[in-house]
């Protein structure tokens, strides 16, 4: 494989790799303190909210991050007035760092929709039963409730790596060619007028992303496969 | 209903600040006003004034109630069927519908491009079918959460021994027993189908997404505004319908 399609796929990776890595742990806790404490109607709104962040993207979203954390950006100025200028050194939002943080905008959010069915079916009489045996809070997550959770976790770990490495909005919004990411390089060379030649090239890129996918959500399938046992009721 | 502890009332700030930075920024710079300074709501008035506003909006509007209606009537039937029959066809289902999560969109968009025939493509009636592929995945998650937590079989037994056919049994037992869960999954789907830009712009067609990229490269505070009510408008119809959906919930703890 040659260059630029190389640093494209290792770029794709890292940047679904880091985002999922980043977004997994907060979104999970959010998600349980949001499930088990929160009254009907929060969940509900926090539901429909998740599903409305996980699908924003593109240019709105870029908008909302130069004005946040652009140059101008509102944020900017506050951290600089704190005498942080994070444009001191060479961060952009179209770098890698930037857009990572760009795409916790939506990753966040769907770490929450994927993850709250796990804690809604754990049930309250484990909790009660664990207690009525003895253990406290730490013992109840260490033995019953992280050993229930962590397949779920690490199956919404991995499609959050799926979304996070094929997103192409957001990407294609933020960067001026300056990142080379896989979706962005299938994107140009489907777009506009190209040759033959390099439509095959965008469709054999295509078939090499649904593979590397395909090694994330595999392994998903088979831990919600193994999780659903104890999920029905 | 409990009063907000601690431990949630810290998640919910913490969630807000992030949430909220950035599209109170972007609020902030929509309601700006080059040349005459001070703030206005002339890039909303600007927006309305557009006639492409509203024409994008309808498209986009009617594109994703179809996507819905799609899902609903493709989805309900089939999944009630797969929890009855006990089919050994339902794990192969399950990971059908997780596909659209393995291949990327972009790649999505290359093989609708490849395969479909001319008279498909040339129909913008293509987008909601591919809209719904997109969002099976969780529409499918969330029916199915729905379907296993109520006594299906008693049910549907109960409604065809008192003479209800298949359809009046889906149409008055089924679906309002579920209410919430198909509540969760027009939400979803909705609001996937009115924030789609990939397979859209790659199939070469023209939605409300689509048109504030393009409104960008003219006049960036005009796309701003739309951009926020392309945010905030979802959230409210949402929010509307699931707030009016009933209290009583089959799922989650009683």
């Amino acid at each position: 494989m040659q260059e630029p399609y190389r640093s494209g796929f290792f770029n794709s990776i890292k940047i679904g790799l880091y985002s999922a890595a980043i977004a997994a742990i907060p979104g999970a806790v959010a998600a349980y303190f949001i499930e088990s404490r929160g009254p009907v109607k929060l969940r509900r709104t926090i539901s429909v909210m998740s599903g409305v962040l996980a699908n924003t993207g593109g240019v709105p979203l870029a908008f909302m991050f130069y004005a946040a954390l652009g140059i101008q950006g509102q944020l900017t100025k506050v951290l600089k007035f704190f005498g942080w200028d994070i444009y001191a050194g060479r961060f952009s939002l179209g770098t890698f760092l930037g857009l990572l943080i760009v795409y916790l905008y939506f990753q966040l959010p769907l770490m929450i929709i994927v993850f709250s069915p796990a804690i809604v079916a754990l049930r309250r009489e484990w909790s009660e039963a664990a207690r009525n045996l003895g253990a406290n809070q730490l013992n109840y997550w260490i033995k019953i409730g992280i050993p229930l959770l962590f397949p779920s976790f690490i199956a919404s770990f991995l499609l959050l790596f799926a979304s996070g490495f094929s997103a192409y909005a957001t990407a294609n919004a933020l960067t001026i060619g300056d990142i080379a990411l896989t979706p962005l390089q299938i994107g140009g060379l489907l777009d506009g007028n190209v040759s033959a030649s390099q439509i095959n090239l965008g469709k054999a890129l295509g078939v090499v992303m649904i593979v590397i996918s395909a090694f994330a959500v595999i392994p998903y399938l088979a831990i919600q496969r193994r999780s659903a046992r104890w999920q029905k009721r | 209903m409990r009063k907000l502890n601690p431990p949630l009332a810290i998640t919910l700030i913490v969630l807000a600040l992030f949430v909220f930075i950035p599209m109170i920024s972007a609020f902030e710079f929509s309601l700006r006003t080059p040349g005459k300074g001070g703030y206005g709501w002339d890039q909303y008035l600007w927006a309305i004034r557009e006639e492409e506003f509203f024409y994008y909006i309808i498209r986009s509007g009617w594109l994703a109630a179809l996507t819905v209606a799609i899902t609903l009537i493709v989805l309900v039937p089939t999944m009630t069927w797969l929890h009855l029959s006990k089919s050994s066809i339902r794990p192969f289902v399950d990971g059908i519908s997780l596909l659209p999560l393995v291949i990327p969109v972009v790649a999505f968009a290359v093989g609708a491009q490849i395969s479909f025939p001319e008279f498909v493509q040339d129909t913008v009636l293509e987008l909601p079918f591919l809209y719904f592929v997109l969002a099976l995945p969780y529409a499918y998650r969330t029916l199915d959460i729905g379907l296993n937590s109520i006594p299906l079989k008693t049910l549907t037994e109960a409604a065809r021994s008192a003479g209800a056919n298949w359809w009046r049994t889906i149409i008055t037992v089924i679906i309002p027993v579920i209410k919430s869960a198909v509540v969760g999954t027009v939400a979803i789907t909705f609001a996937l189908s009115l924030g789609e830009y990939t397979l859209t712009v790659l199939l070469h067609w023209d939605t409300f997404p689509t048109w504030v990229t393009f409104v960008a490269q003219e006049n960036i505070l005009g796309a701003i505004a739309i951009s926020m009510m392309s945010l905030v408008i979802p959230f409210l119809v949402l929010t509307a319908l699931t707030l009016v959906a009933p209290e009583r919930s089959t799922q989650g703890r009683k």
